[in-house]
């Protein structure tokens, strides 16, 4: 199990392209992909649930995986967000 | 655990009931950690084991006579007894009555709030403990489809992709109701487990190969809930060969969320086999176990019958010397 905190930097936050992103990439992967803000608890590998965050720019999130993919996974999502999805 | 100020307290309910201010508004900034309520009138008399100072402090007609047939001198300091050496959080007087003045003014020194209330003290304890049970009830995200099917609220777990949305639009094409898709807020409130939808987002359902549709402009209204009582877990899981699910329903099983138990019910899930048909049987199987009738057990009760009453047959048969 790892757990990571990390601060998004683009400016829309996670609308829903951003969103369907982070969920296909995570659901590629068979370990188990959850996020955390404050203390709401998602399923990151389900679009609506992360929408349901509401995450905008400098929101603080924290990225936990479980499971023998667990470190690819991480570091894929953690790529994404880090390029800003492709968006300024 | 979400806080609760004083402030927010009177903002939310002074309608419902009642409420009027009676100290300076310092006070109000005061946090209320329990939603319990507490009668001082032990303090008042100097009596503190016990004394659940760390609650919202109620004096009805009670506690104001016994503080009116003290003594002006006695008065104050039993006042101050219990406003100096303890943090009270709120005091809240009943049937309109009137405090006395030390009570304001030692109130107002500590910065402890007072509202009054107009209800008679049962009917307002009863609402405050209402709004305040509801208010601090344990409450967290799931991740799950909640659909209310012929009125019983049926939580569909199981991991992403095995078809939980799916077969939540199924079940709302056949005219029952979504709650919540893939995020349901769900608190504890006496006894049972109620699930909400995420009322800024609304129920929009997301749908591999479409993408996302909302379920309340499509379906209409009647298609949709906003919360809805969680009485049955249907869990969805891959189909397996040697899978230990049940065949029998004899023996109930359950799941627990917030110390509440649910029954689950494992539901393989393969091509042809229509879940949402069986998801209709499971409740209303449930609603006949409610109702007393278990068709488990009537069958084991029929079938014990039939092997005694062959039995009985063999031995007629077997010692018949004629």
């Amino acid at each position: 199990m790892i757990s990571k905190k990390i601060v998004l930097s683009n400016k829309l936050g996670i609308h829903v392209r951003p969103a369907s992103l982070i969920a296909n990439t995570a659901s590629n992967y068979k370990s188990n992909f959850v996020i955390r803000k404050d203390d709401m608890e998602i399923n990151g590998k389900s679009v609506m649930g992360i929408m349901m965050l509401a995450a905008g720019y400098m929101t603080n999130l924290e990225l936990r995986v479980d499971g023998v993919d667990e470190e690819e996974l991480l570091r894929e999502i953690i790529a994404l967000i880090e390029n800003k999805f492709g968006e300024e | 655990m979400k806080s609760l100020t004083v402030k927010t307290l009177f903002d939310l309910k002074k309608d419902d009931l009642s409420l009027k201010l009676l100290s300076k508004k310092q006070g109000l900034k005061k946090e209320i950690t329990t939603p319990e309520l507490h009668r001082p009138g032990l303090a008042f008399s100097g009596h503190f084991d016990s004394f659940h100072f760390e609650r919202i402090q109620m004096l009805g007609e009670l506690e104001i006579k016994f503080l009116k047939s003290l003594t002006p001198s006695k008065r104050y300091d039993a006042i101050k007894e219990v406003l100096t050496r303890f943090n009270i959080p709120c005091i809240i007087i009943s049937k309109g009555l009137s405090p006395s003045k030390e009570l304001i003014f030692l109130a107002d020194e500590n910065n402890i709030p007072i509202l009054q209330s107009r209800l008679f003290t049962v009917n307002l304890q009863h609402h405050l403990t209402n709004f305040l049970q509801d208010w601090f009830a344990p409450a967290k995200s799931i991740h799950g489809t909640l659909v209310d099917v012929t009125g019983i609220g049926v939580l569909i777990t199981g991991q992403s992709g095995i078809g939980k949305s799916e077969c939540a639009l199924a079940l709302v094409s056949r005219g029952h109701r979504l709650v919540a898709d893939d995020v349901i807020k769900i608190k504890k409130k006496e006894g049972i487990i109620i699930g909400e939808a995420n009322k800024k987002l609304g129920h929009f359902m997301e749908i591999r190969g479409i993408g996302l549709i909302d379920i309340e402009t499509m379906f209409g209204i009647r298609a949709i809930r906003m919360q809805k009582r969680i009485e049955i877990q249907v869990e969805l899981i891959p189909w397996r060969r040697n899978m230990d699910y049940e065949r029998i329903g004899l023996k109930d099983r359950f799941s627990r969320i917030f110390d509440v138990e649910i029954p689950i019910i494992y539901l393989p899930v393969s091509p042809g086999k229509s879940i949402v048909d069986i998801i209709e049987v499971i409740v209303m199987n449930h609603m006949l176990k409610v109702y007393g009738y278990n068709a488990a057990e009537i069958f084991n009760e029929r079938l014990k019958k039939e092997i005694e009453r062959k039995d009985k047959i063999r031995t007629y048969v077997e010692t018949d010397k004629e």
